[in-house]
């Protein structure tokens, strides 16, 4: 029996093989999961072999895996996202019970969740490390400068998954982070009309939270697969960046199977496997279900760029925000006017300058972030409830409850 | 011109229509028709304000004097009384506020004069003393509002200030041989924090233990039952337990013996065994009956405080509290028993609540204990997770050197 079986599978392939065309596997490629050139006149499994088999350049080592990694983790937010999906449900009645039920009750809930929060905060950090990577190489120059503009286009679109997702939960401290940052926002000259219009409400209400959830799970990830697609199409196109310094005698690179797939597969493992651990490790919390009416003692951020952003919006205002704007869109612009084909970061300082002052002060707020959010959740230190647990990269931190009044004392 | 007119006509006859009929306030603050106000410009505000200028009761009505006159030698004729003395500034009061014809439509009380009668103050009244308070000292003179006003003196947040003026000053308190600390005592005891801080205006002011217009400490027998005016079951517990007869002979001070006068204090649950050695030396079985009583209340404490942490921690988990919060409220509720029959010293009764408690909290402990458990599960998954992630890592190693090694053509093709 177990022959039969076995040999109907292998009737089965040879059937697939046989009839299936070889620009399959440029669908595959388009997103992202074969590097090398489709040769269409092949049979679907041997143009397998020969784009695996293609050779990289030899420069192409563990630092290009950044990219990777950022797709990896958002596959990752992909497939949790559609679980978490199955049970939440987007309306100010029923959002923050659904996520108790998700965190409590549904299988592995508490797993597609944590692994979504952390995901979005880690993803954010290995993509600026990408970025920092392209930048300090140099790589974003002629003929790359459209992707570029492309991988800055994804950033921003991961920054809006994360402000939109950021509301989902529907408790105090996502309610009223969101309300904090469209205050700031709608106060920048010329963007109040985006605020109003995202808000749908003169408050962040239900209908905020129909339009962030729609933003969230229907328009985002439609110009984020665009974007993603054109983006891997445009590094096959023009290849990986040369090195900085040329090596003297150039070897002939390696094939991308095994050698860079085994590397990938490595990579993947690893960042598998610590974002589960933080996931177990450092739930997020559930808190306290939103109420308009009266804003938290404590703020709590849940995700490394709210971090970043508080600590803007609490040392310098609304004036920071936008003057930390026009440097990211000096950044995104760079290539637009950095054109000469000077790569050794020595011999641009401008350049070097934009960088290092851009990514230092994400580093800097980072810090000032985490720091504040210690600073608020100890603040309500006289409960005994109030033991807060910081952990590390925008993971969540415990907040005391304020719901429970403390013992009565009548009488005595 | 003669277009104007028609409409500077109508517009006056508009501007009246716009003034109610018995609009009492004037535009420049008097009413030229009232005599009074002419001289006694300060007092104008009185005059139209407060609960007297509303029912109509006006200068003459008390100082007497023709107030349709507006220069001094006639309008000060006729049953004039220019400034009352305080003896007669309470009879003047009482002329009204002891006619129960008059107060009963306004529902007041007739009986402030009597009571003053009974109280120091009012003894020394009678006697001329000129420290003694008459009606005006604590009622203003002019404008009185009601006790609801805030701006009243006689609202509840300012009656402690009230008496205060006079119970704060070393040198008047010094001629009585009274103490002046009973404002600070009172603002920093458990009734002050509940009535300043909280606004709580169920907490007693000066008024609440010693009356108002009768004013007088309560007798060393009384205390019990002035403090059980509103803590009625613990009053009750008090005389059932053993303090209480010796408190009704008057042998102890009833509910000051461990909670104060002015500043009335909640004996903290933790030294309550060394409370009961200010009276009973250490040792003796009244004593050691105390540190028993302090054993259940702490522990009955601790249990709720555990509860509550225990609660907080499943909300943070997202798990379903509505049982567990329930069960919060019954232990609460057994601990404010507690809280009551304690003062019965009653230890059998102490026990039973102190079971309610305990049962209450452990359950929602059992709650927690199972979420905790299951965040251990969580974290066990890690081992499985980095057994697989090692050895992808460590398989994909042999295979990348194997791909890295220099070897023949063969090797290379692979």
């Amino acid at each position: 029996m177990p022959r039969r079986v076995w040999r109907w599978l292998r009737e089965f392939w040879d059937d697939v093989r046989e009839s299936m065309d070889a620009s399959l596997l440029g669908i595959a490629r388009f997103f992202g999961l074969l590097y090398g050139p489709i040769d269409r006149s092949l049979r679907i499994d041997q143009a397998l072999k020969k784009a695996l088999a293609y050779r990289l350049a030899p420069h192409v080592t563990w630092r290009h895996a950044l990219g990777g990694i950022t797709y990896l983790l958002l596959m990752v937010l992909v497939v949790t996202g559609v679980l978490l999906a199955f049970y939440y449900r987007p309306s100010a009645q029923e959002a923050h019970a659904s996520i108790r039920f998700i965190v409590s009750e549904a299988p592995f809930g508490w797993l597609w969740r944590d692994l979504h929060v952390w995901a979005a905060s880690l993803i954010v950090v290995v993509l600026l490390a990408h970025m920092a990577r392209v930048f300090f190489t140099a790589a974003y120059k002629p003929p790359r400068e459209t992707n570029w503009l492309l991988g800055f286009g994804l950033l921003v679109v991961v920054l809006a998954f994360g402000a939109s997702g950021y509301l989902l939960p529907w408790d105090q401290w996502a309610y009223w982070t969101v309300t904090e940052a469209l205050a700031v926002i709608g106060r920048v000259p010329l963007l109040g009309w985006f605020t109003d219009l995202v808000k749908g409400d003169d408050i962040v209400s239900g209908a905020t939270l129909s339009r962030y959830f729609a933003i969230h799970v229907i328009l985002l990830p439609w110009l984020l697969f665009a974007l993603v697609g054109l983006h891997f199409g445009l590094v096959r196109r023009h290849g990986v960046a040369p090195p900085v310094e040329p090596p003297a005698a150039a070897k002939g690179g390696e094939p991308f199977y095994p050698n860079h797939l085994m590397r990938l597969l490595m990579a993947a493992a690893v960042v598998l496997a610590v974002a589960i651990s933080a996931a177990a490790l450092w739930p997020r919390p559930v808190g306290p279900v939103a109420d308009p009416a009266s804003p938290p003692a404590a703020l709590v951020s849940t995700w490394v760029a709210v971090d970043v952003w508080r600590a803007l919006a609490h040392f310098t205002g609304a004036i920071g925000i936008v003057l930390f704007g026009v440097l990211g869109l000096a950044m995104a612009a760079l290539p637009l006017f950095d054109r000469s084909p000077e790569r050794r970061l020595r011999h641009r300082p401008v350049a070097a300058g934009l960088g290092i002052a851009f990514f230092a002060v994400i580093i800097l707020a980072w810090g000032m972030g985490r720091w504040l959010n210690v600073r608020t959740t100890k603040e309500p230190a006289s409960q005994p409830a109030a033991a807060a647990t910081a952990s590390p990269v925008g993971g969540p931190a415990v907040l005391a409850p304020a719901a429970e009044p403390s013992i009565p004392q009548e009488g005595r | 011109m003669t277009l104007v007119r028609p409409w500077i006509a109508l517009g006056v006859v508009g501007m009246a229509a716009a003034l109610p009929a018995d609009a009492q306030v004037p535009a420049l603050g008097m009413d030229s028709s009232y005599g009074c106000t002419v001289c006694h410009a300060e007092h104008r505000r009185a005059f139209f304000t407060g609960v007297h200028a509303e029912r109509g009761i006006r200068c003459h009505d008390c100082h007497g004097g023709n107030p349709t006159a507006l220069e001094r030698p006639a309008a000060h004729t006729g049953r004039f009384l220019g400034h009352p003395t305080k003896r007669q500034i309470a009879t003047l009061c009482a002329s009204c506020h002891s006619d129960p014809d008059r107060m009963r439509q306004y529902g007041l009380p007739t009986g402030q004069l009597a009571e003053l009668h009974t109280s120091r103050h009012g003894q020394l009244l009678e006697r001329g003393n000129p420290d003694a308070p008459t009606c005006t000292d604590c009622h203003e003179s002019h404008l009185i509002r009601r006790t609801t006003d805030a701006r009243s003196n006689t609202h509840p947040l300012n009656i402690p200030v009230l008496c205060a003026r006079c119970h704060t000053d070393r040198t008047l308190m010094g001629k009585y041989g009274l103490r002046t600390n009973e404002f600070a005592e009172f603002a920093a005891s458990a009734h002050g924090v509940a009535l300043f801080q909280q606004e709580n205006f169920a907490a007693p002011t000066c008024v609440g233990c010693h009356g108002s217009h009768s004013a007088l400490p309560p007798g060393l027998t009384q205390v019990t039952d002035v403090c059980g005016h509103c803590h009625t079951l613990v009053r009750d517990a008090f005389a059932r337990g053993p303090h209480g007869p010796v408190a009704a002979r008057g042998a102890m001070q009833g509910c000051l013996a461990c909670h104060g006068n002015h500043a009335t204090v909640v004996v903290p649950s933790d030294s309550l065994a060394e409370t009961c050695t200010r009276c009973h030396a250490a040792g003796t079985a009244q004593a050691t009956l105390g540190v028993q009583l302090e054993e259940r209340l702490v522990r009955a404490e601790g249990e709720l405080h555990e509860a509550e942490a225990a609660i907080a921690s499943l909300v943070r988990a997202g798990r379903d509290v509505v049982d567990a919060r329930l069960r919060l409220r019954t232990a609460r509720t057994a601990y404010l028993q507690i809280a009551q029959v304690e003062h019965s010293l009653d230890l059998d009764a102490l026990d039973d609540l102190g079971l309610v408690v305990a049962t209450a909290t452990q359950a929602i402990g059992a709650a927690e204990e199972s979420a905790l458990e299951q965040r251990w599960e969580h974290k066990l998954l890690l081992v499985p997770v980095w057994f697989l992630a090692l050895a992808v890592v460590v398989l994909a190693w042999f295979r990348l050197s194997e791909a890295q090694r220099p070897a023949g053509p063969e090797g290379r093709s692979r």
